[in-house]
């Protein structure tokens, strides 16, 4: 007679939880770290290391919930949009009730990158978009993403991404044409 | 609704691609966000043991001195003499 090895599952400790947490995460970070850290960036972040760091800061917290990698992902993205509107609020309150920080200039990526004329002023007029027009763009041109996904990412419907990326790209359209 | 010329669209995406292409992460940036991570994961866990402790205790301390605020003497119901509770045929 064959025997079946039916081996109990020993139950997971907190410590091996820990370490399936940090692997995971560790997976996580190296996969998607350089992506989310450029699209903290192109949203607009001041400090977009400090954003992304914060993103995962909350898939660490919540890892239990969130295993399967597509989601975590998607979870990414949804929480650095929302974190860099945040931030880009609070920075514009602030400069507004301080208006000697106004002329405070902090560096950005097109600082650093060797951009076009015309690139330039793209990214200037970009960057002055309502923050929800700016993420419909980014996440759809830059990223390529499809409008369900950029829905979730934004936690508003599909048919608002329309909306916020027909205006964003007619904005674009019609400030560049002006400029010309 | 306007028409956007794809011009703009293929403009766009070479200009994001390009400023995209110029964020590169720091090398030690898994280490720092980690080291960040387990000690704020850290702080979390014992503050909130500390808010457990403190609820636990205060609530120990509000029972103990209700317990101690309690009549000393027999309650409302049990007012007559014991021998008059005792049924008179004797059944208690």
């Amino acid at each position: 007679m064959r025997r079946t090895e039916s081996r109990p599952q020993p139950p997971v400790t907190a410590a091996e939880g820990d370490e399936e947490r940090e692997a995971g995460v560790a997976r996580l970070f190296d996969l998607h770290y350089t992506s989310m850290l450029r699209l903290a960036a192109l949203l607009g972040a001041d400090d977009p290391e400090n954003v992304v760091a914060e993103a995962y800061y909350q898939i660490y917290r919540k890892w239990r919930k969130v295993r399967d990698a597509g989601a975590a992902e998607a979870y990414l993205r949804s929480i650095i949009c929302n974190l860099t509107r945040m931030r880009i609020r609070h920075l514009q309150v602030v400069r507004r009730n301080t208006p000697a920080l106004r002329v405070e200039s902090v560096a950005s990526p097109e600082d650093s990158v060797l951009l076009r004329d015309d690139q330039r002023a793209l990214v200037g007029i970009l960057r002055e978009l309502p923050a929800r027009q700016r993420e419909a763009l980014v996440l759809r041109y830059w990223q390529g993403l499809k409008e369900t996904e950029i829905a979730a990412a934004m936690g508003i419907s599909p048919g608002s991404v329309k909306t916020h990326a027909a205006r964003g790209m007619a904005a674009l359209t019609r400030r560049m044409e002006a400029r010309r | 609704m306007n028409t956007v010329p794809d011009d703009m669209e293929r403009r766009l995406r070479e200009t994001l691609d390009t400023l995209a292409a110029g964020v590169h992460p720091a090398r030690d940036a898994y280490r720092t966000a980690r080291g960040d991570w387990r000690r704020r994961e850290r702080r979390r866990r014992i503050v909130l043991a500390l808010l457990v402790a403190v609820v636990f205790t205060v609530a120990v301390a509000i029972g103990l001195w209700v317990l101690n605020q309690a009549p000393a003497g027999n309650g409302a119901i049990f007012t007559e003499p014991a021998a008059a509770a005792v049924h008179p045929d004797g059944r208690g």
